[in-house]
């Protein structure tokens, strides 16, 4: 469960938004909608405890976000940027690397589900022998958001999640996060995501911030 | 021995040289003209106090005198690597103190105690000499890589936050670019290294040479030397990265960018 009370941030000294109030429960899925420039993006780095807001705070599962509690909170959290931000790399490398992070010790890499996905999402087997900056921002979607579903988190926060993949990839990507029993916010302009019934809408309104909009 | 004196007109016939620049600035256009007149000057200036002060400290040769000449050769590089990076002299002032001071002198005490096995490792001729070749490399050394280490964790900050949410602490996160950085910094002392003697005769083993020393010698020392600046490069580089890193993140890992001069 992720909660906010009364939090402002603030951009270049103007509100982003300000007082925001809400809960999410865990397990929810949620499409955050709103115009570009109103500060989705700035709203996950909040969630992750890149910037800090000018008032209020962020709870999850009753954990203030704060220094002490923040190394704990991102373990709980796997996050695909815009820009599909990752380490670089031998794919198969990175994703050895990535199971070798501190955090991730007590992890193990399920190989047999790698392949699966790998699979499932038609990278074609031979992805972890290339190398992470070649692939195309489709695959490298792909490839994140694979690698996000085996480090098995408790939230997801996605960017644009399926903005390079075509019709029918969108749908399986969709389709993988919605019956993920984590919670998942997504930011996207995609009709699937937008179209979807089993997503609760959050539209963004210019003085109240984020609100219910189904 | 030593070398020969040279004689204020031989100074000046260096000076006559200087129209050669001068008449590619005028004719290319290049406006170097006051820049490099300057340097030269504050050069003659610079070089004649040091060499009446060096003389005077040589002649003293007082160890606490050449220790206390050392530390502000190690201040004066300081200063120059934190004005020549983009970073806030406040801030960043002490790690690179002790990023510098500490290997020199480290390297300095066991040069002079067991490569030349001096009977007073303070003695000003070898002290001062081998601290000053020491320093000016690891300046550059420096200087190469904290540049590329802030602007590059500056420039992919998304990308190194990225990582730290993908479960990696701050050290992991930061890694490549820890090694980037102190390649960048010790890869060109590798290069000389590899080509010295051959492309280019080193400043010391001329100075050597000239002042009446045997090439076998100044040989030996260049080689020790080089080894010295090797070592005493990748230590310092090492040293000013983990430091400054300890004031350059805040308490959720992230890039603070108050540290840098520009916003």
């Amino acid at each position: 469960m992720i909660e906010l009370r009364q939090v402002s941030l603030t951009y270049n000294h103007n509100y982003l938004f300000r007082g925001l109030d809400f809960t999410i429960n865990s397990g929810a899925k949620i499409l955050l909608n709103a115009a570009s420039g109103t500060g989705k993006t700035s709203f996950f780095r909040l969630l992750l405890g890149f910037i800090q807001p000018i008032e209020g705070e962020v709870l999850y599962d009753g954990i203030k976000l704060s220094a002490e509690t923040v190394k704990q909170i991102r373990r709980k959290i796997g996050y695909l940027s815009q820009d599909i931000d990752m380490p670089w790399g031998k794919v198969g490398e990175v994703v050895n690397q990535i199971f070798c992070y501190r955090y991730n010790k007590s992890l193990h890499a399920d190989h047999q589900k790698l392949f699966e996905l790998i699979d499932f999402l038609e990278l074609g087997k031979d992805v972890l022998e290339k190398n992470v900056e070649e692939l195309s921002g489709g695959e490298r979607q792909r490839l994140l958001l694979i690698i996000l579903l085996l480090l098995d988190r408790e939230v997801y926060l996605l960017d644009e999640p399926t903005s390079a993949l075509d019709e029918n990839l969108k749908m399986k990507v969709r389709d993988l996060f919605l019956s993920h029993s984590a919670t998942v916010l997504v930011i996207s302009h995609d009709k699937v995501w937008i179209d979807s019934k089993n997503l609760t809408v959050l539209n963004w309104t210019e003085n109240a911030g984020w609100k219910d909009g189904q | 021995m030593g070398s020969k004196d040279l004689s204020m007109v031989s100074l000046a016939l260096t000076l006559v040289l200087l129209l050669i620049p001068l008449l590619f600035n005028y004719f290319l256009g290049l406006g170097i003209g006051k820049k490099s007149l300057i340097a030269v000057l504050r050069m003659c200036v610079q070089l004649f106090l040091i060499g009446y002060f060096l003389g005077y400290i040589f002649d003293l040769n007082n160890s606490w005198l050449n220790f206390l000449w050392l530390f502000v050769m190690i201040i004066v590089s300081t200063i120059s690597i934190v004005n020549s990076c983009s970073l806030k002299f406040k801030v960043f002032l002490w790690p690179i103190l002790i990023s510098v001071a500490l290997p020199v002198i480290l390297m300095c005490l066991y040069f002079n105690r067991f490569i030349v096995r001096l009977d007073n490792i303070f003695d000003a001729k070898y002290l001062i000499a081998i601290g000053g070749m020491i320093l000016g490399n690891m300046l550059s050394g420096n200087i190469v890589g904290l540049n590329h280490f802030f602007n590059n964790v500056r420039k992919m900050e998304k990308k190194y936050l990225a990582v730290l949410a993908l479960g990696a602490d701050r050290k992991e996160a930061l890694l490549p670019h820890v090694r980037e950085s102190i390649l960048a910094a010790v890869n060109p002392t590798i290069a000389s290294t590899a080509t010295i003697g051959l492309v280019s005769l080193p400043g010391m083993m001329t100075g050597q040479i000239l002042g009446g020393a045997s090439p076998v010698v100044a040989v030996k020392y260049q080689m020790a030397i080089m080894i010295a600046i090797f070592i005493t490069r990748i230590l310092s580089i090492y040293i000013a990265l983990y430091l400054t890193q300890q004031t350059a993140f805040d308490a959720y890992d992230v890039l603070r960018k108050e540290i840098f001069k520009d916003k």
